[in-house]
């Protein structure tokens, strides 16, 4: 009976090691800020921690290690970590539009095309024509435009979200399944866009194009500048420097979104994907605050979709398909979808296992093959089955665990309960499949999320009326 | 009228009828669920397949006689609509029926997950390459050698075989639904599933059904696929499917009439477009088609109040 009367625990230490734990106890020489930050949640603390320390000793014994064994491990080079963080930021993007407003939008990738033809255009020396060269360590008459990479990230975002603001006001109204379609067409049909517009002949009052080359055709447009802070480039060839500007990047992208969440704007979100109709009486208004998500999360993309192109240095229209966005929504539903820590969980996970595990697993396959002359095992490249993995993982996460793996508590609170007359179908119907289960919001499977305890009063009732 | 434009005509009616066998599928699904079946052109793509193997194995070759071809595409036709018919099946029993109560969303994303598990399923199976098959049904004129016309037009037997193979079983279906007691259930379950469910009917396998029924449509279309446009690969279902939902929704989703008037329909801006713009811009015109139906007519040429419940 002793449990009964087992003393009140102060610290949730949600199951971290006891040898963790008492390490990040003992470091009683860090500032008071970090240990007041501890004594608050130290399992946060300590994971983020972790990660720190993790991003700054990874990079360094990757580098020291000698590459013959790096190679044999599987281990993200720095490629599929900056490809990580891009996918991180466009994962917090779409989160933005899937997970908080509830909007289904299976065109991503044109947002991230426009970003990164964004750069394209105004990084390169693409329109040799011209020669406008700003801050930039070129020198001056170089041909083509040639801005510095916080502008066009600026600008990039305001493209995306301009375009993504276009293409919402008169599909917004529209409800889930009709808008991922149009979402849908519209992915793919800016890449079409970008492929054909080679030789355009067109004139419009003053403006005249004779044979123009827009956009580079399937080519793309290459080289682009690379990203260059206080005369240090970010390219692929610079190793692990671009590493932390994406991370800067992601940080930002964390920052914006979470500041979003808890903004009036983001219980405005909540509440139109909890109950559009509800909300719409509480006064929220609900084309503005869709038309907002729509624009934001697609200036994300645009972010994304720049650095991509200056840190490879090429872009072409290929890059951009349907089987992108569904990368995005893929590791939103895998992470946890609605939790931004969850969605870049799932970015990372989805790119590793697709960059390095799998063509890691062929390697050892077709060494294997070698050793023992099966010569058809080095023949299997289980890269090419990465979305076959991808669609299964989307079938059964739906069927078994809609909430992802680190969910936001009220998202799965909703997945597993449907909304009076969402549903098809009577209880009666389906009570011997024993398809309903009844899911006390109340207590929930999953772990604690210390965002919603802070903050339990997230209602739209709680909302001012706009003015 | 000039023959170029007749001709073109011709053209977009014989592919507007097999993008409207597809276009069935999506939207007897939509009508039934409000599930937009992300899986149902790779289901085609895969009955392609099937098509192909079986042609491949009964050795229907170019040069058999009349007979003996018509039989054994008959056969095929057959084998390969059942198979369809139980690959769509289980996908809803796998893939869709666990989640008829959850949000609408978590059904759509689980078929474009299973309509990637199919894609996938084509690649390992018949590798990336194109896959052709020999015209087995003559691409010669019956305007000129039949009938004996002095013409430029061409109305070829391949074409009329598409034609003789999918008008009846567009008449079998709007039979099928209009006129018999399972009809009536279906009709009645995608009016209101609570009060169809109250009335006796039995839900689940009248959705089951449905899926049977625009299983073996795709199935259809796939080896019309095979015999008209010779051709298959393992994503063709995207695109091919993304032209037949256009279909639906150009005419109405929900609405058997619409479907197949929104089929020809699309089939013939395809033609055209191909004919007197650019193939290269087609894609981005029947996606511009798409949208703007959306936005401006939601309910398509024929549709019914459908708007709403999207």
């Amino acid at each position: 009976m002793s449990s009964l009367i087992s003393p009140v625990r102060v610290e949730s230490t949600g199951g971290l090691p006891s040898w963790l734990r008492r390490i990040g106890g003992t470091v009683t020489g860090w500032p008071a800020f970090y240990r007041a930050q501890y004594a608050s949640n130290p399992r946060r603390v300590i994971l983020l921690t972790l990660m720190v320390i993790g991003i700054f000793v990874y990079p360094i014994a990757y580098q020291a290690v000698p590459s013959s064994i790096t190679r044999a491990l599987p281990i993200p080079s720095s490629t599929v970590v900056v490809f990580m963080l891009i996918f991180g930021i466009m994962a917090i993007g779409l989160n933005i539009v899937i997970g908080f407003a509830g909007l289904l939008d299976l065109g991503y990738v044109a947002f991230y095309a426009i970003g990164a033809y964004t750069a394209a255009f105004l990084a390169s020396p693409h329109f040799g024509g011209l020669s406008i060269v700003l801050f930039s360590d070129l020198p001056a008459g170089f041909p083509g435009i040639h801005l510095p990479f916080s502008v066009i990230l600026i600008l990039a975002a305001a493209v995306a979200a301009t375009f993504g603001a276009l293409l919402g006001a008169p599909t917004l109204r529209l409800r889930g399944d009709y808008l991922a379609i149009v979402t849908l067409g519209f992915g793919e049909i800016v890449p079409i866009f970008f492929k054909n517009l080679v030789n355009v002949n067109f004139s419009f009052l003053f403006i005249r194009l004779e044979n123009a080359n827009l956009t580079g055709g399937p080519l793309g447009i290459n080289p682009i500048d690379a990203p260059s802070f206080f005369g240090i480039k970010f390219g692929v060839i610079s190793g692990w420097a671009p590493v932390y500007l994406g991370l800067g990047l992601v940080i930002i992208a964390i920052v914006i979104a979470r500041n979003l969440e808890r903004s009036r704007m983001g219980r405005a979100w909540m509440a139109i994907r909890e109950d559009e109709i509800a909300a719409e009486m509480m006064g929220v208004n609900t084309v503005r605050t869709k038309l907002l998500a729509f624009a934001l999360g697609a200036a994300f993309a645009g972010c994304a979709g720049a650095l991509q192109a200056s840190y490879q240095g090429a872009t072409t229209s290929d890059f951009f398909m349907f089987s992108t966005s569904i990368l995005v929504v893929i590791m939103i539903i895998l992470g946890g979808i609605g939790n931004i820590w969850g969605v870049l969980l799932g970015a990372v996970v989805v790119q590793y296992v697709d960059k390095t595990l799998l063509s890691w697993i062929g390697n050892r396959l077709s060494d294997v093959g070698a050793a023992t002359g099966l010569e058809q095992l080095g023949r299997i490249n289980p890269s090419t089955f990465s979305f076959l993995l991808l669609g299964i993982t989307l079938v059964a996460m739906m069927r078994f665990r809609p909430e992802g793996f680190l969910p936001s508590r009220q998202r799965a609170a909703e997945l597993h309960t449907a909304p009076p007359g969402e549903a098809l179908g009577s209880s009666a119907l389906f009570e011997e499949e024993g398809v309903i289960e009844e899911l006390d919001p109340t207590e929930p499977g999953g772990e604690e999320d210390p965002e919603i305890l802070e903050a339990p009063d997230e209602t739209p009732g709680d909302q001012e009326p706009p003015p | 009228m000039d023959d170029q434009f007749l001709q073109t005509i011709i053209i977009g009616l014989s592919n507007g009828l097999i993008y409207a066998l597809v276009a069935l599928g999506y939207t007897l699904v939509y009508g039934i669920l409000q599930l937009i079946n992300f899986a149902h052109g790779d289901v085609f793509m895969l009955g392609s397949m099937i098509a192909l193997t079986l042609l491949t194995a009964f050795g229907v070759v170019p040069g058999l006689p009349l007979l003996n071809t018509v039989f054994l595409i008959v056969v095929v036709l057959l084998i390969t609509m059942a198979i369809t018919a139980v690959l769509n099946v289980s996908i809803e029993r796998i893939a869709y029926r666990p989640l008829r109560n959850a949000p609408k969303l978590a059904p759509l994303i689980s078929a474009i997950g299973m309509s990637f598990i199919l894609q996938n399923v084509g690649l390992l199976w018949k590798g990336p390459a194109n896959l052709g098959y020999p015209d087995v049904i003559p691409s010669t004129n019956i305007l000129t050698s039949v009938f004996g016309f002095n013409t430029d037009l061409e109305f070829t037997f391949k074409q009329f075989f598409v034609a003789i193979i999918t008008i009846p079983l567009l008449l079998v279906l709007m039979w099928f639904v209009g006129s018999t007691r399972q009809g009536k259930a279906m009709r009645a379950t995608a009016q209101d599933p609570d009060t169809a469910g109250l009335m006796g009917i039995d839900v689940n396998r009248t959705i089951a059904i449905t899926f049977v029924i625009a299983g073996a449509l795709a199935g259809a279309a796939g080896l019309v696929q095979i015999l008209y446009n010779n051709t298959t690969v393992w994503n063709l279902g995207f695109r091919f499917g993304l032209n037949a939902f256009t279909s639906a929704v150009l005419g109405g989703i929900g609405n058997l009439q619409g479907a197949v008037l929104g089929g020809i329909v699309l089939g013939l801006i395809n033609a055209f477009s191909d004919r007197y713009l650019s193939a290269q811009w087609t894609n981005a015109i029947v996606f511009g088609v798409l949208i703007a139906v959306l936005v401006f007519r939601p309910t398509g040429l024929l549709g019914q109040q459908v708007a709403d419940r999207a």
